[in-house]
């Protein structure tokens, strides 16, 4: 445990020494926040609609826009979900790769600590970056909460919010894990990237691209897509199923990385 | 029970033999000098001392536990400096050294005191706040030294520990090594032979993966004569 935890206060420290946490950060914060404004802003206008045509007259799939909640903010995890696929992939491909490269690969080999916490340790270091970057993006529904109003009382339903975050935060954890496994390939930091970004990707939108298939591949493809397996948690379902998935990959990439690194020593 | 038992220890690199059925001790106390041209299998040997690589066939022991079946109880015996010293250029020397010392297991309280302690040793307690990307070569192998002098381990494995350092430095390094004689247990491996005459009492040879000479420095070479293991390494070292 003290092995683990020392390994994730060292990932930490050199996440916060290179650039990368604070080019993801900005990144995160700039994209973020311009989807929160023109999302601000058609709410806006839809609302302005609505009073002069009565929401009875308006076409049903302006009905999200009656609310905040479903107008800005599950559309605003939306956007955060997929800057989080683009992102994540920076963050987690220094884990292992730079290791390697600098040959401190071999000090942790040699130092009385197991693969296993090895392992953990730099899992706990990627969650904590990516926990930070999600982290930012609370401040939307702060806001809304502050300046928003409506006629029911809250502006936002928090539950709903609070579901889609922890949704968020799980997708988050898996993209690490999967980079993490990625990572632990190559001593290639950019290649660790480039093919984590490929295995995220199209795994995202197997869905959408297997709709013109047969079946039973179609249902498949439905079935193990990220989106569709995120789509009821950003809503504000609590789906056990896409936790199971979501688990099951992490501890799945866990084990794998695990393997990889012991593994490595046998060439 | 002697700290490093090597028996029949065999590495191939896919069809490379670096180390051909490989046996040796090391008692407690001892300096040894590890010898050998270029790609003798040095290195190699010392991975599989230190559990970062596992043998082809045969097996090593440290301080009594099979590295491959006790890897826990053999690394908490070492202290390893590997070829490339092993440092986060990102990192100030003491965030390095005292991350070191965790994994090691120093205690949370003696931390601060151990990691200036080794610093003092190595010549490296000014330098301590500055990051190590901004260091000298030497600095840095100074470091790595640092590194596997934490906790003060039994058993020091060092590869090549004076490569790049100036040779004020080196002399001051070879004197720190030969202060450890006694406690500590010492296997150095070098290309600089009159070093080996100034710090080692034994010797081990090995050439193409095996041994060719393990035997006091006095028998090996003549001390009256300054050349004496030039001579002996270079003749057993030929063909
Ligand atoms: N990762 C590797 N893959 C394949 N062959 C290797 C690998 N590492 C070492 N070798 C080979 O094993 C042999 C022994 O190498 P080793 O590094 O142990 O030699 P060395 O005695 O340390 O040499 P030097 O004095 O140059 O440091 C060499 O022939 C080398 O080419
Ligand atoms: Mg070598």
């Amino acid at each position: 445990m003290r092995n683990t935890l020392a390994i994730a206060r060292k990932e930490l420290t050199l996440y916060f020494t290179t650039p990368w946490a604070y080019l993801v950060f900005t990144a995160m914060a700039f994209i973020s926040s311009f989807f929160f404004i023109a999302m601000l802003s058609t709410f806006k206008q839809v609302q302005e609609m609505a009073r002069i045509y009565t929401w009875d007259r308006m076409p049903g799939d302006y009905a999200a826009y009656k609310n905040l909640t479903d107008g800005v903010a599950v559309q605003l995890w939306g956007v955060v979900l997929i800057v989080t696929l683009f992102v994540a992939p920076f963050l987690s491909m220094r884990l292992f790769a730079e290791e390697k490269r600098h040959k401190t690969f071999e000090l942790l080999m040699t130092a009385p600590v197991r693969p296993i916490e090895i392992v953990l340790g730099k899992y706990l270091g990627g969650l904590a970056v990516i926990s930070a970057t999600l982290g930012l993006t609370i401040v939307y529904p702060i806001i809304l909460t502050v300046f928003g109003g409506s006629e029911s009382g809250s502006a936002l339903e928090w539950s709903t919010v609070a579901l889609g975050y922890g949704g968020l935060l799980l997708w988050g954890a898996t993209c690490i894990a999967i980079g993490m496994f990625i990572s632990s390939l190559t001593e290639s930091q950019m290649l660790a990237a480039f093919l984590t970004f490929a295995v995220l990707l199209p795994w995202m939108l197997i869905k959408g691209l297997a709709q013109s298939a047969d079946e039973p591949f179609r249902s498949i493809a439905t079935y193990v897509s990220f989106d569709a397996q995120l789509q009821d948690m950003l809503k504000g379902v609590l789906d056990l199923k896409a936790l199971v998935f979501f688990t099951s990959i992490i501890l799945l990439s866990i084990l794998f990385t695990h393997r990889a690194v012991e593994a490595q020593r046998w060439t | 029970m002697p700290m490093i038992e090597v028996q029949n220890v065999t590495k191939r690199y896919r069809d490379r033999v670096a180390l051909d059925a490989v046996t040796f001790t090391v008692e407690k106390g001892e300096i040894l000098g590890f010898l050998g041209p270029n790609g003798a299998g040095k290195s190699t040997m010392m991975k599989i001392l230190t559990g970062f690589l596992p043998p082809t066939e045969g097996s090593a022991k440290v301080a009594g536990f099979d590295v491959f079946e006790r890897p826990l109880e053999a690394k908490r015996n070492i202290g390893y400096l590997p070829e490339t010293p092993p440092l986060y250029p990102e990192m100030t020397v003491r965030g390095y050294l005292k991350f070191v010392g965790r994994l090691k297991g120093v205690p949370r309280a003696k931390l601060k005191g151990e990691v200036e302690r080794v610093a003092s040793l190595t010549g490296t307690a000014d330098v301590l706040d500055r990051l190590i990307l901004a260091l000298s070569k030497g600095f840095k192998q100074r470091v790595g030294l640092s590194q596997a002098l934490l906790g003060s381990p039994p058993l020091l494995i060092l590869d090549e520990p004076t490569e790049g350092l100036d040779p004020r430095q080196r002399a001051d390094v070879l004197q720190l090594i030969k202060g450890l004689a006694g406690q500590h247990t010492v296997i150095l491996s070098t290309h600089i032979l009159p070093e080996v005459k100034a710090t080692c009492q034994r010797v081990l040879i090995i050439h193409r993966g095996k041994p060719v000479a393990h035997d006091d420095l006095a028998k090996l070479a003549d001390p009256s004569r300054e050349t004496g293991l030039e001579e002996t390494f270079i003749r057993l070292t030929a063909a």
